[in-house]
């Protein structure tokens, strides 16, 4: 398939599980180059996309495209990083081990791996514990080097399942510095978030309730639209109207 | 499928083992105290069994030597006293008394005319009357009761030949076509090893396998271009490893500790035993699917380790199992790798003669790693 300008497009994704909606004819366009906030409550379908998306689930019906490529597609992979809620990392490797781990599987040289590692244990700021089992850090610290593990091999899409979950302030928002500087450089960036200051600094934000995408737009946009102050209030303004459709 | 990416998941294996010292002990120390506790346990020899004797045999004397003999005392002597050990007790209903209450396996009764009706019948052929050994039993331990039995027959034969008169009719069972001098252990140590493999790999992987699903880090490796077989094949070449220095060690336990003999090729049985570790993985990978924590994985254990314990002939032949069930003995993969390492430790065969073996435990391999890629790949 012909190269589309998003690096994430999907056509009336839908999954069912027996009689329960997880996803509803999803229609979501995701350009290249933008950090795209998924915001919404627990169940409302955000990690079951991303899921569909990464070709771990099946769709009951429609289709998902990533970077241009239908899914599943294994190749197209090698060009997503993916960093799961759970925090999804081997507790008897060291956090280096983790990492170089994940640098293999993405095929990456000795050299490079080596390289990236020693960035990524930078951008972490665990530099110091680079050598500890991944079971002797804390939770907040085990998501850094989940967040590592997914950008080993620079994808050029980003799929963030609460990423930012349990990382105090001043690293969070040394994150999102990074995020926008990786963006910059082309990177895609689709996370779920519960944090709403998160959600304002997306370039474009998702509302997704009960499987259903009740708004999108910038968060100026959405604020405007729904008439109130706050991403916060907004998101309860539609996902009151969403209720009585 | 990309060779790189599947030997990543083999390195993993080896890092993770090594740092986890409490997984790595169990690969490799339960091996050994299994290898200790079951030779020693299962030397295959009946010791220490209590019996008693109650001999009132008077004794013969021979009115061309005017020489008293008794031939019960002889068979006394020549009774293993490592095996038997002997109570003597003047009363045959003493002696019975003392196996009813459970104080001895057995009474070794030697009738008063015992030597007297030996010898005539020895020397007059048409003299009727049999010499008698009676032996009472509790034959509730049947192992016991046949060890007393055998003992006692050796006994005679060999009094017999002392005193030059053997049986018309020798059982001559010298020079053996396989396994001269083979004790028990040699029987045991081909069987062990499959054992503790299967068992010790099936383990592991099923634990390993479920904690991969339930941590998350299964969907992650996924979403990865890392394909199902790769991970398959990634743990395949860790776990034969691991099967193969297992071996190793067995082995050295074997022959250094319980002198045990080696008569074929052991890289066959090495290759043997590596086969039953990737049928064993993939098991264990297949069986992980059906557990959502590592409690239920706990649960399928009884189904991995009694039918190899009770029917893959590890410590019985399957000639020992009832022939309705012994169709059950060629379902499962440690049979066949038992049977393939013990032709090639204690008969010398080569790849000619245990090629069946060999292709039984490739076709359980090659359907068992089908479905565990298979149960990688369904997706919700």
């Amino acid at each position: 398939m012909e190269s589309l300008p998003y690096a994430i497009e999907t056509v009336n994704l839908t999954k069912r599980y027996g009689i329960f909606t997880a996803l509803s004819r999803l229609n979501l366009r995701v350009e290249k180059s933008v950090v795209y906030g998924l915001l919404g409550p627990n169940g409302a379908g955000k990690t079951t996309l991303i899921k569909l998306l990464l070709g771990l689930l099946k769709p009951t019906e429609g289709d998902a495209y990533v970077l241009g490529e239908r899914m599943p597609d294994k190749d197209i992979l090698s060009e997503v990083g993916y960093m799961p809620q759970d925090t999804a990392l081997y507790l008897n490797l060291t956090v280096r081990q983790n990492i170089e781990l994940y640098g293999e599987i993405f095929g990456l040289s000795k050299k490079r791996i080596t390289e990236r590692t020693e960035e990524l244990l930078g951008f972490i700021n665990l530099e110091k514990w680079k050598d500890e089992l991944v079971s002797n850090l804390s939770g907040g610290m085990k998501h850094r080097v989940s967040l590592a593990c997914s950008m080993v091999h620079s994808p050029q899409l980003l799929l963030l399942d609460e990423p930012t979950v349990g990382i105090d302030p001043e690293l969070r928002a040394s994150f999102w510095d990074y995020f926008g500087l990786i963006k910059e450089k082309g990177v895609t960036i689709l996370l779920t978030t519960h944090y709403m200051d998160e959600a304002a600094r997306c370039d474009k934000v998702g509302l997704l309730r009960q499987g259903n995408l009740i708004a999108e737009g910038t968060p100026e946009e959405i604020i405007r639209i729904s008439n109130t102050k706050s991403l916060e209030e907004a998101f309860l303004i539609f996902a009151k109207r969403n209720a009585r459709t | 499928m990309s060779v790189r990416r599947t030997l990543s998941i083999a390195r993993r294996t080896f890092r993770e083992l090594r740092n986890d010292k409490r997984t790595l002990a169990l690969m490799f120390v339960a091996p050994v105290i299994a290898m200790f506790v079951f030779g020693i346990a299962f030397s295959g020899d009946v010791r220490d069994v209590r019996v008693v004797v109650v001999n009132d045999d008077k004794g013969f004397r021979d009115p061309g030597t005017n020489i008293t003999v008794s031939i019960s005392k002889d068979i006394i002597s020549n009774l293993k006293d490592d095996i038997l050990t002997l109570e003597y007790v003047e009363d045959v209903e003493d002696g019975i008394h003392r196996v009813e209450n459970g104080e001895a396996y057995g009474v070794i009764i030697f009738p008063k005319h015992f030597t007297r009706d030996l010898y005539k019948r020895i020397r007059n052929p048409s003299f009727l009357k049999n010499a008698i050994i009676k032996v009472k039993l509790d034959k509730s331990n049947v192992n016991v009761a046949n060890a007393i039995i055998k003992n006692v027959s050796d006994a005679v034969i060999e009094t017999m030949r002392k005193a030059g008169s053997e049986s018309p009719i020798i059982l001559d069972t010298d020079n053996p076509i396989y396994g001269e001098n083979a004790e028990f252990m040699d029987f045991f140590v081909p069987g062990i090893m499959s054992y503790v493999v299967f068992f010790l790999t099936a383990l592991l992987t099923l634990i390993t396998f479920v904690g991969e699903r339930t941590s998350g880090n299964l969907e992650r490796l996924l979403s990865t271009p890392l394909k199902e077989a790769e991970i398959v094949f990634g743990y395949a070449i860790a776990f034969s490893i691991i099967g193969t220095l297992q071996t190793i060690i067995l082995l050295a336990i074997g022959i250094t500790v319980f002198n045990i003999m080696i008569v074929g090729n052991i890289i066959l049985a090495f290759v043997v035993i590596a086969l039953l570790a990737i049928v064993s993985l993939s098991l264990g990978i297949l069986l992980s699917s059906l557990a959502k924590r590592e409690a239920q994985a706990i649960q399928f254990l009884p189904f991995i380790v009694l039918p190899t314990f009770l029917l893959a002939g590890i410590f019985w032949p399957l000639e020992a199992i009832p022939s309705w069930i012994r169709p059950a003995s060629y379902l499962i993969p440690p049979t066949y790798s038992v049977n393939a390492c013990r032709s090639v430790m204690l008969r010398g065969w080569g790849l000619e003669k245990i090629w069946t073996d060999i292709a039984a435990l490739v076709g359980f391999a090659s359907v068992f790693l089908i479905a565990a890629i298979w149960s990688l790949k369904r997706k919700a």
